[in-house]
């Protein structure tokens, strides 16, 4: 991971919309994010969080809008291009690949450097190890042998978290780390992000629950209907007239 | 759903015993395979038996072929016939139009599959699926027309005659025994191939598609790419297993080169011995062809074979759904003792396992 100085603009997104049918997911969100920062996006179910993300990803093509990373223009770029240019990502609905073994799980993740190694084995040493230490990291190094498919939906979210570090991203997008898991792994995922931030580590991370977001992160975007209503720190947010109608329709 | 408690899987090395005595009678199942089909031809099965035996030979360098491209990536191509008809083809139009010796027109007929697969690739692995399944179908019904119709060059209904690579001296039996070697070799190097890609990054990156596509491409594996290769080498190598038949049989008819029975059977075959094995393409082929041949020998050319065949896909689907190989190894996987039995552990039985395997670098299983 290259580290960009703290503070500066990483990820800068301009006039993103996205339509399905008629249903408009995001309209001219235009967002940027500071390196370094635990960024939160929060907003009600269908304002557009993951769709966001989808088109901030190259998962989907947005209809509109620019996205730059690092002065980089990755509009449109496939989701792997997005992935070299140092972005990771996780899905809400946490995805892994079920029928491999939780140690090939995390060692997808990596990048072959040229013909050999793309060529040479898929378990090269180096890569074992730098895989074991971060399965030992997010706490499932005792399950390494284990099928992915098999082992609970909490250690799924770890271990879609150790595949996206293998990448060796230096922005991480989470959708909803804390979404189905129990509060000793929302404990133990909260305190990750919050180790890999002070590595230097961007994040931006969408998350329902208001605690962990209060209680992490340094910037909140607030979306509504497909587009950011309100920013700031958190505890400003949080009194936000217009954040308030949005939650709670007051 | 599952819940998110602090379940745990027991390490699956089980006793070392076992592991290796199940080893041991894997390695002895491929060994005795091996010599099998070595020795055949010389316990003298006469003429007829050793073309059934080249022709299931032939069976399972195309099976093996297809599972390039069906057994790394999931991408289920029904017109790989297009391939060995095509590969076909190209043999024997090289031989005859353009004077290239035989052996020398089957590699270079395979090579100009593998281009000419290229932009085929490019076109139909943008789909998935059932729109995938679709386009290898109208691959093959293209291909189909194409020879059939430009029968200046291809002998059109007529069939092609395609000169044999070894003179009149060698007589049918020894012609047989030849090319039953010959596919051997060839089967042995798309095995090697196959084995060499499978546990490669390259071949992780394509298992990794298989699973989930998005996913691996969200990790920044550039998946059309790796799609794309593995389907030139899979062309390519089907497309040599549709040659050298092509040079053994002597004779090429449109209907029959380019026939979704044939892409088909590829699928079937492999299906059944199990798609992400190593020999299960192969296996499958041995089956299902000894099958083929037995009907036709029995009850002539009838559509009989077919319903029978149609059943058995249906049962192996219902269930066997990894294939013969895949289920065998689950079975014995239950003979080991402590198998990947996932259940509920304290934190005390937890962290006593972590200190046991911290001391433990096995290899991945
Ligand atoms: N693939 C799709 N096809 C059609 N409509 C979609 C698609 N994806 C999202 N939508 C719609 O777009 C809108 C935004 O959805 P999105 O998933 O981005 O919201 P979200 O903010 O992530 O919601 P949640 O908090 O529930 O995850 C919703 O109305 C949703 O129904
Ligand atoms: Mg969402």
């Amino acid at each position: 991971m290259s580290t960009a100085p703290a503070h500066e603009i990483g990820l800068a997104v301009h006039g993103l919309s996205k339509s399905f049918g008629g249903v408009h997911a995001v309209v001219d969100a235009s967002v940027d994010f500071h390196h370094g920062r635990i960024n939160a996006l929060i907003g009600p179910n269908g304002s557009g969080k993951t769709t966001f993300f989808n088109c901030v990803t190259g998962m989907i093509r947005a209809d509109a809008g620019t996205v730059t990373y690092r002065g980089q223009d990755i509009t449109g770029k496939a989701p792997h291009r997005v992935a070299h240019a140092g972005i990771g990502r996780s899905f809400q609905v946490c995805r892994i690949f079920p029928r491999m073994t939780v140690l090939d799980n995390v060692l997808a993740g990596v990048r072959p450097t040229g013909l050999a190694t793309l060529l040479g084995s898929g378990r090269r040493r180096s890569d074992v190890e730098r895989a074991r230490a971060l399965l030992a990291r997010v706490g499932i190094d005792h399950l390494e042998r284990a099928e992915a498919g098999d082992i609970s939906y909490g250690q799924q979210k770890l271990l879609e978290l150790a595949g996206v570090l293998m990448t060796d991203p230096e922005t991480i997008m989470l959708d909803e780390p804390a979404g189905g898991v129990n509060p000793a792994l929302i404990d133990r995922i909260s305190t990750l992000i919050v180790e890999l931030n002070a590595e230097g580590r961007t994040f931006i991370v969408v998350e329902h629950n208001m605690e962990l977001v209060m209680r992490l992160s340094d910037h909140v975007i607030v979306f509504d209907r497909g587009a950011p209503i309100a920013a700031g720190p958190p505890s400003t947010v949080q009194k936000d007239p217009a954040v308030l109608e949005a939650y709670l329709g007051v | 759903m599952r819940n998110a408690s602090d379940t745990a899987t027991t390490s699956a090395s089980g006793s070392p015993t076992v592991v290796r005595v199940i080893r041991g009678v894997q390695v002895l199942a491929v060994v005795a395979a091996a010599i099998g089909v070595l020795v055949f031809p010389q316990t003298g099965p006469g003429p007829f038996i050793m073309s059934v035996g080249v022709v299931i030979l032939s069976y399972a360098c195309m099976a093996t072929g297809w599972n390039f491209v069906g057994g790394f990536t999931g991408y289920i191509s029904l017109g790989h016939a297009a391939f060995t008809g095509l590969g076909g083809y190209l043999v024997g139009l090289l031989i005859l139009r353009a004077d290239v010796p035989s052996w020398i027109a089957l590699v270079l007929a395979a090579v100009i599959v593998a281009v000419l697969s290229i932009p085929i690739g490019f076109a139909s692995l943008r789909v998935r699926g059932a729109s995938f399944v679709i386009m290898s179908l109208a691959l093959v019904l293209i291909m189909l027309l194409i020879f059939q119709s430009w029968s200046d060059v291809t002998g059109g209904s007529n069939g092609l005659r395609v000169p044999r690579p070894f003179g009149p001296e060698v007589l049918r039996p020894e012609q047989h025994e030849r090319f039953y070697y010959l596919h051997v070799l060839l089967l042995v190097i798309m095995l090697v191939a196959w084995w060499a890609i499978d546990r490669s990054r390259f071949g992780a990156g394509l298992k990794a598609i298989r699973e989930d596509e998005d996913k691996a491409q969200s990790l920044g594996i550039p998946t059309f790419g790796y799609k794309l290769s593995v389907y030139v080498i899979s062309a390519f190598f089907t497309a040599l297993a549709g040659g050298l038949y092509a040079l053994w049989f002597g004779f090429l008819d449109p209907i029959f080169q380019f026939s979704i029975l044939t892409g088909s059977y590829m699928v079937l075959m492999s299906l059944l011995g199990g798609i992400r094995s190593l020999f299960g393409p192969a296996l499958g082929a041995a089956i299902v062809g000894y099958a083929i041949e037995f009907f036709k020998a029995q009850y002539g050319d009838t559509q009989f074979h077919l319903v029978a065949l149609g059943l058995l896909l249906g049962l192996v689907v219902l269930f066997m759904p990894e294939g013969i190989l895949p289920s065998l190894g689950r079975l014995l996987d239950r003979l080991r003792p402590s198998a990947t039995s996932i259940r509920e552990e304290s934190a005390e039985e937890l962290a006593n396992k972590r200190a046991v395997l911290v001391g433990d670098n096995g290899g991945a299983s």
